[in-house]
């Protein structure tokens, strides 16, 4: 179980390739800057690396000769190589993170450009809490490996290659001996991985339980003390914190295993370097003192850059993973696009739906196969009338709404306003013409100004001025704390949601649009702000063609023709009091309230 | 002026830190000292170690000095061989101190977060009206999580030490000016790891922000597509983005300038003291007052106190950051639940379930006034509806009689005793209340109504369901009582949800049923069949209803009507109807502002 888990993490070799060849048009632009700290990590390493060879020039060159000049060149080498290495080191972490960052912040800005263009339908099918996940922690997941890893990971593979190289410069004989050690040294490195890893996986499910546990414990504690049930549930909280304990515990015994491992590995080395030098030295094979000392500072370089690696492997993967998550939306198509002779959509007119056939479906496959939740729907709305659209959940009534605003195309049939087929206009013009006001007010983080010129973001002032006068809205406006200016916070959290219902209707005021799409409120207001809320609805609905779906009857009651649709039909249509006079649905319907809320 | 006042609060703030900091330490001791043992043991372990480690060099040193450089290859071997036998020592002590000091941290998270969730129990409602969930969860995970790198490295620091006195004092020894010069710059180690790490904190708590408000504008944009493209403002969002890209590329980007200060410097330090040895050690070789296996030894050392600079460096910036998590943790333990038994405290005596309100006054944390000398009997086995505008208070009752608060003047009486002497087990299994915002836990439907009552009998689950008007639909339920609901598992309307949380209040067979807003997301259509199962459940029990609804209103014996805390009118519902204005008010806006049509269709469809 917790294996397949591990696996999902894992790209193919295929999906790593895409991966790959994606990040590097992305940094094609960045192409001088990538060869530049290429080469300034390359020298930065070469000095890091000429230390331990000075070390050993010196003692050889130096002390076993009694040259005082040749060790006062080696020690003068090394501080050299040493402040180069100071140098550089400075400019690779700096260039690396400045392309690493502005690649992030490209990848950002171009999956968000990308997701905007979406259709309506790629929202409706994905849950909202991956897609953010998918701009936000997957992205986020790279700019750890960014900030971290990348520049040791590059200066780790060529330590552990240098070092390699530099050691069989100086004594192939004792290089060969001492390289007998890597083998284990990264086979138990892999096997602490694999361990660990799964350990890990374990780990994560156990905190996730207990993170619930503890959630709802906190979140339901009065119903807890209500029914006494403190002592039970701290029990079961107690249980899942010792699984999450226990768990931990195996990652710590892993590595118990491991890291002594590693570090008498360390210890057999010194031992082995300076017994079989010794012995060589003795020989005299062409090892000397200085050959020692060099090889024993070298062991760092070999050893330490194999541990660090296969660690690193893991961030490298879950980094990859997540980029292939982001090509992946970048690679999404879109439905809803604006054919290439498209026409702007006349002033006025009448809406139409014709004959108009619909099903939810993903493109290519099997689209609009799915069950159809509108058969066959045709009805008019003259310019300037009020229809309001009735139906139980599910009915269809928001999804002919939307068709209404283009935020789906039909299956079958058409839409048309002013003779035109929405599909055949400029998708400016239609956000211009037809414009739907949810039922929640929606308010973006920003200030009230800012929310309400969304829809046309080159207002003046005087038009807002003009729009918050139409609805009669001036002293409601006027009356938050800082007016426009006011900060609404993330989701508009500092205003009531009246208050949000209020200024998403000025907004509508604002774009001018000449049909309205309303999908009525169902949240409770203070009777003072209902009030306010009904009667800048009729000042914005005035003259304008409103399509309206009502949740309550009183609204329909009020609108000039009603639509009862059900089951993806359209039922009966007409005025309330023809509809109530024909007894049929609505008829009932209306019965049925009246009794309810009389007794 | 003002100045000064700010500074005072300033001064007051800064002694309020201190000793929530203090509190924190302590804290932590007090966690830990439970542990004593482990402590000791990855002590111990830490400094055989510590031993081992810094024996290596010097047998290192004394196989070149004594073996081959004099061509004694039987000595080299001996040596050798002493280096290997001290190195499986040092693993062994390595294994010891890291399981040591792991189990030591978890234990304490453990602990800590366990003791937390317990007081968290006990807590009255007043305290969790003030905190709310999310801080208390950042609590139990955040600032544990703070506390626990500076646990691990306390038995590892102290090994360190040992291990750091040892190699100086061996440096010394062997040569105390190159001793000096050597070690000369490792302090500065120390030094800026500790700088860099207070310096990397903000901005990257900067860039952790920046990065939220970045998830804002894609969470908002997602969350509030329909009116992103309703009005076209694509454009709009995607330039906030695009800023928000920016300003989390200019904290990454100060982040890396501190960190392209730091991270080559961690390497260079070593490497001066590595010149040092070599040219001040070199020419004392040569002048014939050292040996060349010494200078070996010496760069070992300083390789193996690199780490230990490091460590000391960031566990001195830590370890503000931990004392404060953990003084924030101390003062949720410290607080004392408000709602215990009295010093004497008895059960409840049998009785009817007769309830008094005697002068009772009310604010929520002391404030405005809820309830205001408030009156009221309710006699045992009656059923009393409350009706008000919101804000009069009606909910309010309700949560004083299982003491959920208890009242700031008069008292509330059941059976003839004060609900305050009364053990709070008792009372609260006496008083069964169905929540306005129905909380279900995420466990399957049989467990949910059972709260009360896990070993309850099927039998009693299935009447209770039965009672609640709930067994129909939870038989549709795709495994019938065995399915999770909750936040994590199958979605139950508005209307289930309280249907269950009814059978809940009602499994426990409670003398005072109150049931505050209990039925408002039940279909109005569906009601009438909870309405006949709830008139058996209120016979010969008493009830108090908080409801809207004229038809649920109505089951009531009598009617109760509230303006700002108080009672302004009582009756039968038909009895108010006929001559109170204020009361048919009060149903008519309630009528108003609830939805009918979906609701009735879905029923008619």
């Amino acid at each position: 179980m917790a294996a397949a888990e591990h696996h999902e993490e894992k790209l193919t070799r295929d999906e790593a390739r895409h991966v790959l060849r994606r990040s590097f048009s992305f940094l094609r632009p960045y192409r001088g800057s990538v060869i530049v700290a290429t080469v300034v990590l390359v020298l930065q390493t070469a000095c890091i690396l000429a230390g331990p060879a000075l070390v050993g020039y010196g003692i050889d060159a130096g002390l076993n000769k009694h040259d005082a000049g040749a060790l006062n060149l080696a020690a003068g080498l090394y501080l050299t190589v040493a402040l180069l290495a100071l140098i550089l080191g400075r400019q690779v972490v700096w260039l690396v993170s400045k392309i690493a960052e502005t690649f992030l912040r490209d990848l950002r800005v171009e999956a968000f450009r990308h997701l905007t263009t979406l259709g309506m339908d790629f929202f409706e099918r994905e849950k909202t809490g991956q897609l953010v996940a998918r701009m936000t922690s997957d992205i986020d997941a790279l700019q750890d490996l960014v900030s971290q890893g990348l520049v040791s990971m590059g200066q780790n593979a060529l330590l552990f290659f240098g070092a390699v190289v530099a050691i069989v410069v100086l004594s192939p004989l004792l290089a060969a001996c001492t390289l007998v050690l890597v083998p284990p040294l990264v086979w138990a490195s892999a096997w602490f991985r694999r361990e660990s890893n799964r350990a890990y996986l374990n780990v994560r499910d156990r905190i996730g339980v207990n993170l619930a546990t503890l959630q709802e414990g906190l979140a339901g504690v009065r119903v807890v003390q209500a029914f006494n049930r403190e002592r039970a549930w701290t029990r079961r909280f107690y249980d899942t914190n010792e699984a999450q304990f226990d768990a931990h515990m195996e990652t710590v015994r892993i590595a118990s295993k491991y890291f002594p491992a590693v570090e008498f590995t360390g210890v057999l080395g010194i031992a082995l370097i300076i017994g079989l030098g010794g012995l060589f030295h003795d020989m005299g094979w062409g090892v000397t003192v200085g050959t020692i000392a060099a090889f024993v500072l070298y062991l760092n370089n070999l050893f330490d850059p194999i541990q660090q690696l296969s660690q690193q492997y893991n961030t490298v993967q879950s980094a990859a993973a997540g980029l292939h998550k982001v090509f992946g939306l970048l690679d999404t198509s879109t439905h809803i696009d604006e054919r290439r002779d498209a026409v702007a959509l006349p002033e006025t007119g009448s809406l139409e739906v014709d004959h108009v056939s619909f099903a939810y479906g993903v493109r290519g496959e099997g689209e609009g196969q799915g069950e159809l939740v509108l058969h066959d729907v045709s009805l008019r709305v003259a310019p300037g009338e009020r229809l309001a659209l009735v139906g139980p959940t599910g009915a269809g009534k928001s999804t002919l709404a939307k068709l209404l605003v283009r935020f789906y195309d039909p299956r079958d049939g058409a839409v048309r306003f002013g003779g035109v087929d929405l599909r055949d206009t400029t998708l400016r013009s239609l956000r211009e013409r037809i414009i739907v006001v949810p039922q929640e007010g929606f308010l973006f983080a920003g200030t009230v100004r800012d929310n309400i010129r969304i829809g046309r973001p080159d207002a003046s002032d005087d038009d807002l001025d003009k729009a918050i006068d139409a609805l009669g809205l001036r002293e409601r406006i006027d009356g938050l704390p800082e007016g426009l200016d006011t900060e609404v916070r993330e989701r508009g959290s500092r205003l009531s949601a009246g208050e949000r219902q209020l200024v998403s209707l000025v907004r509508a005021a604002l774009a001018d649009p000449t049909v309205l799409v309303l999908d009525e409120a169902t949240s409770n207001l203070d009777p003072g702000t209902e009030r306010a809320v009904e009667q800048a609805l009729e000042h914005l609905t005035e003259g304008r063609t409103v399509v309206v779906v009502a949740h309550r009857l009183s609204t329909a009651a009020r609108a000039d023709r009603v639509a009862v649709v059900d089951d993806g039909q359209l039922v009966e249509i007409g005025s309330h009091d023809e509809l109530v006079a024909r007894g049929g649905r609505y008829a009932g319907l209306y019965a049925s309230w009246q009794a309810g809320h009389a007794a | 002026m003002a100045a000064r006042v700010d500074d005072e609060r300033d001064t007051t703030n800064g002694d309020h830190e201190r000793a929530a900091r203090r509190a924190g330490w302590r804290l932590m001791y007090g966690t830990v000292r439970p542990q004593m043992g482990w402590l000791l043991g990855g002590i111990g372990a830490g400094i055989v170690w510590a031993g081992a480690k810094i024996t290596v060099p010097l047998l290192a040193a004394a196989a070149i000095d004594q073996g081959i450089k004099t061509g004694d290859g039987t000595t080299t071997l001996i040596w050798v061989l002493l280096a290997v036998a001290v190195g499986v020592l040092q693993a062994l002590g390595t294994a010891g101190r890291r399981y040591c000091a792991f189990r030591i941290s978890l234990r304490t998270e453990a602990d800590l977060r366990h003791r937390l969730f317990a007081r968290l129990q006990q807590l009255h409602f007043a305290f969790h009206d003030r905190a709310q969930t999310g801080q208390l969860m950042a609590r139990a995970v955040t600032d544990i999580q703070q506390i626990e790198p500076v646990v691990i490295l306390i038995p590892l620091s102290i090994a360190s030490v040992v291990q750091l006195l040892a190699v100086a004092a061996i440096l010394f020894y062997t040569n105390w000016v190159l001793a000096v010069l050597a070690l000369g710059a490792l302090p500065l180690l120390n030094f800026s790891a500790q700088r860099f790490t207070r310096r990397i904190q903000p901005v990257s708590l900067h860039l952790q922000e920046e990065l939220a408000d970045l998830s804002g504008v894609v969470e908002e944009s997602v969350a509030g597509v329909r009116v992103v493209k309703g009005f076209g403002a694509e454009a709009t969002q995607r330039e906030k983005l695009r800023h928000e890209a920016e300003s989390v590329l200019d904290r990454s980007l100060a982040a890396a300038r501190l960190r392209a200060g730091f991270l080559p410097l961690v390497d260079f330090l070593p490497m001066l003291s590595l010149v040092v040895i070599l040219w001040y050690g070199g020419h004392q070789v040569l002048a014939g007052h050292m040996q060349v296996g010494q200078i070996v030894a010496f760069n070992f050392y300083i390789i193996m106190l690199i780490w230990p600079m490091r460590m000391f460096g960031m566990l001195l910036a830590q370890a503000s950051r931990a004392s404060a998590a953990a003084g924030r943790i101390d003062e949720i333990l410290v607080t004392e639940p408000e709602i215990k038994d009295r010093s004497g405290a008895r059960g409840l005596p049998e009785g009817p379930g007769e309830l008094r309100f005697e002068g009772v006054s009310f604010g929520y944390g002391g404030g405005r006034k809820v309830l205001d000398d408030l009156d009221l009997v309710i006699r045992g086995g009656e059923a009393v509806a409350l009706v008000g505008a919101t804000g009069s208070g009606k909910s309010t009752i309700a949560r004083l009689v299982p003491r959920f608060y208890d009242v700031d003047v008069g008292r509330v009486v059941l059976d003839g005793v004060d609900v305050r002497d009364v053990r709070v087990r008792d009372l609260r299994r006496s008083v069964g209340l169905v929540f306005e915002d129905t909380f279900l836990f995420s466990d399957t439907v049989r467990e949910n109504i059972s709260f009360a009552d896990p070993d309850a009998p099927m039998t009693a689950v299935e009447r209770a369901a039965d009672l609640a008007g709930a067994s129909g639909f939870i038989a549709a339920l795709p495994d019938g009582y065995d399915t999770v609901v909750g936040e994590q598992g199958f979605a139950l309307s508005g209307g289930q949800r309280q249907r269950i949380a009814i059978a809940r209040a009602v499994l426990a067979e409670p003398r005072v049923l109150i049931l505050d807003d209990a039925t408002s997301s039940v279909d109005p259509t569906k009601e009438h069949e909870i309405r006949a199962a709830l008139r058996e459940v209120m016979t010969g029990r008493t009830t108090l209803i908080i409801a809207h609804r004229p038809a649920t209103v109505a089951l009531a014996d009598r009617v109760v009507l509230l303006d700002a805390g108080r009672v302004i009118a009582e009756g039968t519902h038909e009895d108010l109807l006929a001559r109170s204005p204020e009361y048919r008010r009060v149903l008519a806006h309630a009528a108003d502002t609830q939805r009918d049509v979906t609701g009735e269709l879905e029923v008619a469809g």
